[in-house]
């Protein structure tokens, strides 16, 4: 974690209200993992008090270069989009716990919900690399808010559900996932909550539809800490949760969801959980 | 008895009983040319009289601006490095028991949690001091979701005081702050008169812990908190019954929430205190994006950030005229100018609490700011500048945190 001076060198709106900004910043390209997030301050001249937590969309750090993906939603998104090329803005960060993908998965599920492609984009590509076989599953309101293929890696498939119908399944994005559940060895998630809620309900019961092993130690052996990475690695599901943030390094207690084992700070022990250590009745 | 004390104006005196100046020692302040050897004024000690009828006060008003001959740099030579080290930031907050801070720019309970977590981007050693997030007898696990959201100039707030419990606090945290120069304050909450006894009792000795900052108005939680603050006689009870419970320096911090908060405010300094911070968060409200109930889990939420700064400051003003201990000033500092305001009503340090959310870095950055500020003006201490904005005659604020020595 530290502060950052970033450098804007790319902003483009990909779809409606939906950007991507391309920023120099090597400290942060090369320190970061997947589902990890920055903090990003606002200019201060409009009344914000507060910075805007953003995922890492994607961090290449052969060149250096982070780029956000965000929707215009408020003063601070859109003080952000008219940020000009060659203008550092002031980011901290990488911030949170990132995905943890185990070792033995070769095939990944990510399951994305409109803007949860900000959350899951990063870690096809580390799966990718890791030469591992990646389906994402997305879903959007309609055509015109479904996430351009273009900007994802080539060898990932992409599986589009909208809810008006108008691209791909017509439907929600989680009835797609039991075509899938067989097939994936993890899977990961990033979108409004009611999804990762319905997804956690899913997870929990592949078990037993599928009497599949239970990755990592035999029963009766130690078990990792609830909420350790290797926790987090051995989880079938592990979701990317949202909250409003006020510090992001875990000091004002602002942005907690409740967990099994009591509030849980989405940016210090978040924001990526196993699906096991939400408790999922309080999450509406 | 009090009326005995001596009120010390000279920065040299203050100086050879500050324990961490041996590093900075101050340099003799004279120019060769002065005959006397030291510049005018400088050492030069105000005795009050005998009458035990008469506070000895320091009139930081009109009479301390024509006092700036004590505060003077005369060496132009000097280089700007020295010039700035000379600058004597320090200020001993509670002046009764001693908790010395090496400037007087703090972190506000709640916004800097045990002061571990900004470790990595902040120098917290550079702190005057810090006020830990605050700490109750039981572990709380605080409001549900969400806690937190932004309003103009400013961000709503409802944590719930979530916190593991005092002994938790004390186990994790206590060896750490025991290797750090900075004292570090605890922010105490209760229920009940007894919970704050306890906590109290338990942190009393504690290595590491420099002093209690009372919460008696947190604003978000249901039972407990708020309740002492808005009445005299409770705030009283409770001040003292702490008192009784700890020989730590006791800060107390008052509500906003109240119709006149002088009464409250002498009632705690006549309880004991050592000194008071003002102000906690007002009471607040947002609306859920679709205007079926409120937004925060807990409904209401404290305002804090820019947006209460000119409440604070009024209230600021109000208990400076009222009471002689040293007031701590906390709401929407952001910048030197924000900390000079509340210098000005009457406060001899301030707390910075919502505005590091955005800059981290702030309250180190102030400290350097207030010691360039004081070198630009030609001070060789930042007291000078307490209190210049209260009415003159009608009870100048004390600057016994600043200048006052028994």
């Amino acid at each position: 974690m530290r502060l950052v001076a970033a450098e804007l060198v790319e902003s483009r709106q990909i779809l409606p209200g939906q950007w991507i900004q391309s920023f120099h910043a090597p400290e942060l390209a090369t320190g970061s993992r997947a589902g990890q997030f920055v903090h990003v301050r606002t200019g201060d001249y409009s009344g914000l008090v507060l910075r805007r937590p953003f995922s890492i969309n994607t961090a290449d750090p052969a060149t250096g270069i982070v780029t956000l993906h965000f929707r215009t939603v408020g003063r601070g998104t859109e003080w952000m989009t008219r940020v000009r090329e060659g203008e550092r803005i002031d980011m901290l960060g990488p911030l949170g716990r990132p995905f943890e993908i185990d070792s033995r998965s070769h095939n990944l599920l990510l399951v994305a919900g409109g803007l949860g492609m900000a959350g899951v984009r990063m870690l096809a590509d580390e799966a990718v690399r890791g030469g591992r076989r990646v389906t994402i599953l997305f879903g959007a309101l309609s055509a015109s808010h479904v996430y351009p293929s273009s900007l994802l890696p080539d060898e990932v498939e992409y599986v589009v559900a909208t809810d008006d119908g108008s691209l791909g399944h017509h439907g929600f994005v989680t009835e797609l996932v039991p075509e899938y559940e067989a097939w994936a060895d993890q899977a990961f998630a990033c979108g409004p909550h009611p999804m990762l809620k319905r997804l956690a309900a899913l997870a929990a019961g592949r078990r037993d539809r599928l009497g599949v092993a239970k990755l990592g130690r035999k029963r009766g052996g130690p078990t990792d800490p609830l909420g350790s990475a290797a926790a987090r690695r051995k989880s079938f599901l592990q979701v990317s949760m949202e909250q409003n943030m006020g510090c992001a390094v875990g000091a004002c207690l602002g942005c907690i969801v409740i967990g099994v084992a009591g509030p849980q700070r989405v940016c210090r022990e978040g924001p990526v959980f196993a699906a096991d250590e939400i408790a999922w009745e309080s999450i509406s | 008895m009090k009326a005995k004390k001596k009120v010390v104006i000279s920065t040299e005196v203050r100086r050879s009983k500050a324990p961490k100046s041996g590093k900075r020692a101050f340099p003799p302040v004279w120019s060769e040319d002065s005959g006397a050897g030291r510049p005018i004024g400088a050492g030069r000690k105000v005795e009050t009289s005998g009458d035990a009828s008469s506070r000895p006060r320091v009139e930081t008003g009109s009479a301390a601006v024509a006092d700036l001959g004590a505060h003077v740099v005369a060496r132009p030579t000097m280089s700007q490095r020295e010039a700035l080290d000379r600058v004597d930031l320090s200020v001993d907050i509670a002046p009764q028991r001693g908790l010395l801070l090496l400037n007087p720019i703090l972190v506000a309970s709640g916004t800097f949690g045990y002061g571990v977590e900004y470790g990595e981007v902040v120098d917290v050693q550079r702190l005057g001091a810090i006020c830990c997030k605050g700490t109750t007898l039981r572990p709380r696990a605080g409001n549900p979701p969400p806690r937190v959201t932004e309003t103009p100039g400013g961000m709503l707030n409802a944590i719930g005081l979530q916190n593991p419990g005092v002994d938790a606090v004390i186990e994790k945290y206590g060896p750490i702050w025991q290797g750090w120069q900075v004292p570090v304050i605890v922010n105490i909450a209760g229920e009940s008169i007894e919970d704050y006894v306890e906590v109290a009792r338990r942190l009393d000795g504690v290595p590491g812990v420099a002093g209690i900052e009372l919460n008696i108005s947190c604003p978000n939680v249901g039972k407990g908190g708020l309740q002492f603050a808005i009445d005299k006689d409770a705030a009283r009870a409770v001040t003292a019954a702490v008192r009784r419970a700890t020989e730590l320096p006791l800060l107390v911090k008052l509500s906003p929430n109240v119709t006149d908060v002088r009464p409250i405010a002498k009632a705690i300094e006549e309880a004991g205190a050592d000194a008071i911070c003002a102000i906690n968060t007002l009471s607040g409200l947002a609306v859920s994006v679709d205007r079926t109930r409120a937004f925060l889990g807990n409904t209401y939420g404290g305002l804090s950030g820019p947006a209460i700064k000119p409440v604070a400051l009024r209230i600021v003003y109000e208990v400076a005229q009222v009471v002689s201990i040293p007031i701590v000033a906390i709401g929407g500092v952001t910048n030197l100018d924000d900390v000079l305001d509340f210098f000005a009503c009457g406060a001899v340090a301030v707390q910075v609490g919502t505005a590091l959310f955005a800059d981290p870095e702030l309250p180190v950055r102030l400290g350097d700011e207030l010691r360039a500020e004081c070198l630009r003006r030609g001070l060789t201490s930042y007291k000078p500048l307490i209190g210049t904005a209260l009415p003159a005659r009608t009870g100048a604020p004390s600057a016994k945190g600043a200048e006052y020595r028994p």
